[in-house]
């Protein structure tokens, strides 16, 4: 037990090495000054005011010392938390600009991947038994996942959203409102999110679905199933083997779609102005703001490493074999 | 999704791919019976035909109208109609929509061919020579896989991609971008296929007499894995569609030309869905998904071609 | 098993969306007012609340329709500062709706109007400026406004990481409180027309709040829930809007008989178009300042937006976009070139085509049209230039440049000419006017080469690193001087000398030109008081003729106050028929007269 996670811990400390690493470098040799940038959209400064200025500039974003040194106070910092400070929200921490916009996508994500997942794999399953079942889902399944994540929320937001106009468009809660504890509040909410979320959800169910069908079609073919039916073992006994073992590799499948998964729902925010990480790495990239840029990258990174981590865990509790192979027996 | 695929198990779930043991039949016959189910599959001939007629799109499309898919002279926001040169409308800024589409596709279907096909070499490289050479190498590069593994490539490519000056931002790097991010999985696949090939007997034969590393991955190897291989290319190319088309939406795709991911983009800034003006990102995001399905369900069916415990004929 | 495990994921749905939006408003507390907010909002009729705690009788969380301004335009990015002392940063208002300045100026009629200031007169000398502030006037957190306050403002100028000339080139040397209505600020070698500037464009700011905080850190104080003057009060923020609400006890309502009349004013931060743009034709913005393309089709379509003129232009120009050759560079060093390349730009291509008329062409000398009385029009039409692309082949003919065999001319040695033209990718307007002025002036014969590169890349471009470092680009357009009360600023920005304006954010002679005559009659202009009309001409006269003669920078068209409004809950806009005031809720608008609008607008009653 102890080396099967001591492995996964040092993959991913030393993938979180890299990519942190990669982060903190690749700004450091692109074209272009963002305190100049910053400091253009103010007006009417004296040289001396803008000298002082710039150097305020520096400072706060620490580039007015050596590589090395950078290199080490960006260590230091994030392991103190601090992501540095954002140029699209002048200059207040990232970390705040992060964590007001994580709850959303998190709203988005959670019961995306939870509620596709397990829908997908149940109809996937179903679809493996009936052959009518089968040669509907299956197509759409196909369609589903191939389509591109931005354009069925595009899809959705103009059939639901402007022809019929049961859900609003964009934004995650009304302009007309403030946050509180009302009943208002709250399905105005829900009216905002309801969207992104079917848009995420019906594209990973669609994959999910696929996969499940397969795996258990895979299953039913294979040598326990067939030794099973013909020692007379009812079709739902054997379908119950076959379907705890299909799981296990959609259990991993969940920890390598992640990545897919991150980038649809980045995209999926911001076709709906929904303000959550997507729409802040989208207005970052819009506004040249890097070190925001490189707060939500390292965010994103340190979510999917711990992501993974849980879907190990959950593996493990659910697989027999690697519980006996890890005490020293064999499967 | 690409496929859940997982080397930790013993089972490979690629949807679709060939089963642990790929046969083993000599050339000639593979081709022959290849022709005989592939013209019987109906998955496969719907899938090819479509791809057809996009890519017939995509190439002869510019060349017979030869309009300039940025030039603005058409009246804004004017919906299709059957008039030759109005089959798609035009935009909010009076560009055909059509013009657009029609080298939006090549321009996809360019970093598709790029992108998947620089991932599939390099995901080949790092499998045979993990899967083939094994021990220290095989450590390294299965470290190196899991590290990309895990890194979410759009974050990556993000990252990447929004500190390129413009005049680097066409569409040849996206597609090397994307290629060099997207293989890890492929080498994995590859590698555990390696694996177990490595061991029969023809692999045993050809070093006894004498060929070494390359020539055996090249010569024994490679080729028992051809369909394999091919399925895998074909589901790098859908990828590396989806994902282009994904950075172009977010603003990072080249801003010169024209590319699918990018006409959804200015649909959405420049508020098509509040003015209605479906014409104009219905078509990119058909196309793409017409073309990824088909690449899916083109690879579907050449797995049962070339896997008779697949085929229900 | 599965029903259990559906019921927790909906839980888990519901707790992290209520727990999203609770967590994500930077601060919704009403600042601490003597009399009751609630007085003027009519109550709300709430569904019944389910299990969480009793909603109150009034509640100030959702805004009516009918009472709440909806603002786009000028915000791109989350409000996070509300500090006015913080130049281009503070969130759409705070300076105009929260914090107020001494004078209000109107560009259109070239009116200062006291407003925090009852009256501001010089001595004879005129190096003392003796400031009365008005009485009666109450910070919104009930403590009176006294001349304190302002001789504090004026010295909080002197700190210098807000970068203001007051203490420096303004000539500005003391700023006492006499007593609790008097300032008396005195000068040496005063800079009237930066001093004039600052009376209007200056914040007043609470002593009380702002003293301890003036620091190096002055920036890093933000100041939510601020305590200002004004018609608005600090109410909520969130990462896409910034919410204003009425201030009961404004002082102007009594001394001025001045009412804002919305109740809430909700300023939408401009993510992206489609937001906007589709607000705005819903009726969900009333006034967006935008900039849209095909303007004229939005208000001929039926949604019954506005603008300030009926018809072309639609709107009033806030600033002169100018093309900025890098006078350093050959063959851009030679003034007869520059000419030559001035004749040879369709400007009237950009402002029809381009912009489909809203915007107009700009006047030879670049000043704006509320300037018109400055601008030497004789002088004008002698040395002035317009579109004519023949004169411009005979000018470069002339001067020495001589057509190769591609058709386009070449430097005198020989070599060939090609210009690069920068404006910032993104820029949509701007991009599809660099390519028109490049297709133009390939007819004359100048090869042109559009780019976009990312803003950043073109402002680094374009700085000075130090005084004697040439930056790098050929051609860039520019408009950074805004519309104003003094062509001073405009001839600051074109001969200030290199050697006054580099660093990291110089933004002044972008084009590198050096001329002493010039700048020691800008100076000159800068010491002459706002009110001595005559004298003021006299210089400006002086400087139209260098300008016109070395064609230092070329001015193109004016750029628009862009302004679409939406008649359907409010109306009474600003018109050119009608209140001729700014309709902008840009910086350093609101003091230019755009308040007035919010008490000119009235309700559509509801049908």
């Amino acid at each position: 037990m102890r080396r099967y996670f001591g492995r996964k811990l040092f993959t991913y400390t030393l993938t979180f090495f890299i990519a942190a690493t990669i982060d903190w470098l690749i700004p450091r040799f692109m074209p272009g000054d963002p305190v100049a940038g910053l400091m253009a959209r103010q007006g009417g400064l004296s040289p001396a005011g803008a000298a002082a200025l710039a150097q305020y500039y520096n400072n706060l974003f620490g580039l007015d010392r050596s590589l090395p040194e950078q290199f080490i106070n960006f260590w230091i910092a994030l392991l103190h938390g601090d992501l540095g400070r954002s140029v699209y929200v002048h200059g207040r921490p990232v970390t705040e600009a992060i964590m007001g916009a994580i709850p959303y996508t998190l709203a988005l994500l959670i019961p995306a991947i939870l509620l596709s997942w397990w829908a997908g794999n149940s109809f996937g399953a179903l679809a493996a038994r009936r052959k009518w079942l089968d040669n509907t889902v299956l197509p759409i399944g196909y369609i589903l996942t191939a389509t591109p994540y931005m354009w069925l929320g595009l899809m959705l937001a103009f059939v639901l959203g402007f022809s019929l106009r049961i859900f609003p468009l964009s934004g995650g809660y009304g302009f007309n409102l403030e946050p509180a504890l009302t009943w208002r509040f709250f399905t105005d909410l829900v009216a905002h999110w309801m969207m992104p979320f079917l848009s995420l959800f019906m594209v990973m169910f669609g994959g999910w679905a696929i996969g499940m069908r397969n795996m258990i079609i895979y299953e039913l073919e294979s040598d326990y199933s067939r030794y099973l039916e013909a020692l007379g073992a009812p079709q739902g006994l054997v379908r119950k083997y076959a379907f705890h073992n299909a799981m296990l590799p959609q259990i991993t499948g969940l920890a390598l779609q992640l990545g897919v998964i991150v980038a649809g729902s980045l995209v999926t925010e911001i076709v709906f102005s929904y303000p959550g990480i997507g729409m802040l790495l989208f207005n970052a990239i819009k506004s040249e703001d890097y070190f925001l840029l490189q707060g939500i990258f390292l965010f994103i990174i340190i979510g999917t490493l711990l992501a993974n981590f849980v879907v190990d865990i959950v593996y493990i509790m659910v697989d027999p074999r690697t519980r006996v192979g890890m005490r020293g027996g064999t499967a | 999704m690409t496929g859940t695929l997982n080397a930790d198990t013993k089972m490979e779930s690629v949807s679709g791919s060939p089963t642990n043991e790929p046969t083993a039949l000599p050339a000639k016959k593979v081709s022959g019976e290849f022709l005989y189910f592939a013209v019987r599959s109906k998955k496969f001939l719907v899938a090819v035909g479509i791809l057809i007629v996009l890519i017939g799109i995509g190439i002869f499309g510019p060349i017979i109208d030869a309009t300039d898919p940025l030039a603005q002279n058409g009246i804004a926001m004017q919906p299709p109609t059957a008039d030759p040169g109005n089959w798609f409308g035009t935009t909010y800024f009076g560009e055909d929509v059509f013009a657009q589409f029609a080298n939006g596709l090549r321009a996809t279907f360019f970093v598709g061919l790029l992108g998947g096909g620089l991932a599939a070499l390099i995901g080949m490289a790092v499998g045979f020579i993990a899967g083939y050479f094994g021990g220290w190498l095989d450590e390294i590069l299965n470290m190196v896989t899991n590290v990309f593994l895990v890194i979410p490539t759009l974050a990556l490519l993000l990252v990447i991609a929004s500190y390129l000056p413009s005049s680097w931002r066409g569409v040849p790097f996206e597609a090397i971008f994307i290629g060099l991010t997207s293989w890890p999985w492929a080498a994995r696949a590859i590698r555990a296929q390696t694996f177990s090939l490595r061991t029969r007997d023809f692999v045993d034969l050809a070093k006894l007499s004498g060929r070494r590393g390359w020539k055996v991955i090249a010569t024994e190897i490679a080729p028992n894995m051809s369909s394999y291989l091919f399925l895998t290319f074909i589901l790098l190319f859908g990828g590396a569609i989806l994902i282009g088309a994904s950075l172009d939406f977010i603003g990072l795709g080249p801003h010169e030309g024209m590319t699918l991911g990018l006409m959804m983009y200015n649909a959405v800034t420049w508020a098509a869905l509040n003015l209605g003006i479906w014409w104009w990102f219905i078509p990119p995001g058909l196309g793409i998904m017409a073309t990824v399905g088909a690449l899916y369900v083109m690879n579907v069916g050449l797995d049962e071609i070339f896997n008779p415990k697949l085929r229900d004929i | 098993m599965e029903m259990g495990k559906s019921r927790v994921i909906a839980l888990l749905a519901v707790a992290s969306l209520v727990a999203s939006a609770c967590g994500t408003s930077t601060g919704s507390a009403s600042p601490a007012v003597t009399t009751a907010p609630g007085a003027t909002v009519a109550p709300v009729a709430s569904a019944p609340v389910v299990g969480t705690s009793p909603t109150p009788v009034v509640d100030t969380t959702v805004y009516p329709r009918a009472q709440t301004l909806y603002t786009t335009g000028k915000q791109w990015g989350a409000p996070s500062t509300w500090n006015p002392l913080d130049g281009g940063n503070y969130a759409t208002g705070t300076l105009g709706l929260q914090y107020e300045t001494l004078f209000m100026y109107d560009p259109l009629k070239d009116v200062y109007t006291p407003w925090l200031a009852e009256s501001g007169t010089w001595d004879s000398a005129k190096t003392t400026y003796t400031i009365k502030t008005r009485s009666g006037v109450k910070w919104s957190d009930g403590s009176d406004f006294t001349s304190a306050d302002v001789a504090f403002s004026i010295l909080v100028a002197k700190n210098p990481v807000l970068g203001s000339t007051l203490w420096t080139t303004g000539g500005v040397t003391a700023a006492d409180a006499t007593d609790a209505s008097t300032v008396v600020v005195k000068f040496t070698n005063p800079a009237y027309q930066e001093w004039a500037q600052w009376l209007y464009n200056g914040a007043i700011v609470p002593k009380a709040v702002f003293e301890a905080k003036n620091t190096a850190d002055i920036l890093k104080f933000t100041n939510a829930n601020g305590v200002g003057t004004g018609p608005y009060m600090y109410k909520t923020a969130a990462a896409d809007r910034m919410v204003w609400v009425k201030n009961p006890n404004w002082w102007a309502t009594a001394a001025l008989k001045l009412d804002v009349k919305p109740q809430f004013i909700v300023d939408i931060v401009n993510s992206s178009n489609n937001v906007a743009l589709g607000q705005l034709l819903q009726g969900g913005v009333d006034l967006s300042n935008n900039y849209f393309p095909g303007v004229k089709s939005i208000v001929d379509g039926g949604y019954g937006v506005t603008t300030y003129f009926a018809g072309v232009p639609y709107m009033l120009g806030g600033n002169t976009a100018t093309l900025i050759p890098n006078t350093t560079k050959k063959p851009l060093d030679d003034p007869a070139f520059r000419k030559a390349l001035a004749t040879a730009i369709d400007t009237n291509d950009i402002v029809t085509k381009v912009y489909g008329s809203i915007v107009t062409v700009a006047d030879p000398t670049g000043l704006l049209p509320n300037f018109s009385k400055y601008i030497d029009v004789a002088q004008d039409k002698a040395l002035g230039f317009s579109f004519d692309t023949a004169k411009a082949k005979s000018m470069l003919a002339a001067a020495g440049y001589k057509a190769g065999s591609d058709g386009f001319v070449t430097n005198k040695d020989g070599s060939a000419i090609k210009l690069t033209l920068e404006v910032p990718d993104g820029w949509s307007d701007w991009m599809q006017a660099e390519n028109s002025i490049a297709a133009s002036a390939a007819k004359a014969g100048i090869k042109i080469d559009p780019q976009h590169p990312d803003f950043n890349t073109v402002v680094a471009n374009r700085n000075r690193p130090d005084a004697t470092t040439a930056p790098k680009f050929d051609l860039q357009i520019n408009n950074d001087v805004q519309i104003g009360n003094t062509p001073w600023t405009w001839y600051d920005y074109v001969f200030r000398p290199a050697s006054k304006s580099f660093g990291t954010s110089e933004n002044r002679n972008y084009e590198g030109y050096n001329n002493d005559a010039a700048w020691a009659l800008v100076q000159k202009l800068d010491s002459t008081p706002v009110e001595d009309v005559a004298a003021m001409k006299t210089i400006t006269s002086a400087l139209q003729k260098i300008q016109l003669t070395d064609m230092p920078v070329i001015p193109l068209w004016y750029n628009g106050i862009w302004a679409q409004m939406n008649n359907t809950v409010w109306t009474g806009w600003p018109s050119d028929k009608g209140n001729q005031v700014l309709p902008a809720t840009w910086n350093g608008y609101w003091n230019m007269g755009a308040v007035l609008m919010l008490t000119q607008i009235t309700a559509v009653p509801a049908k």
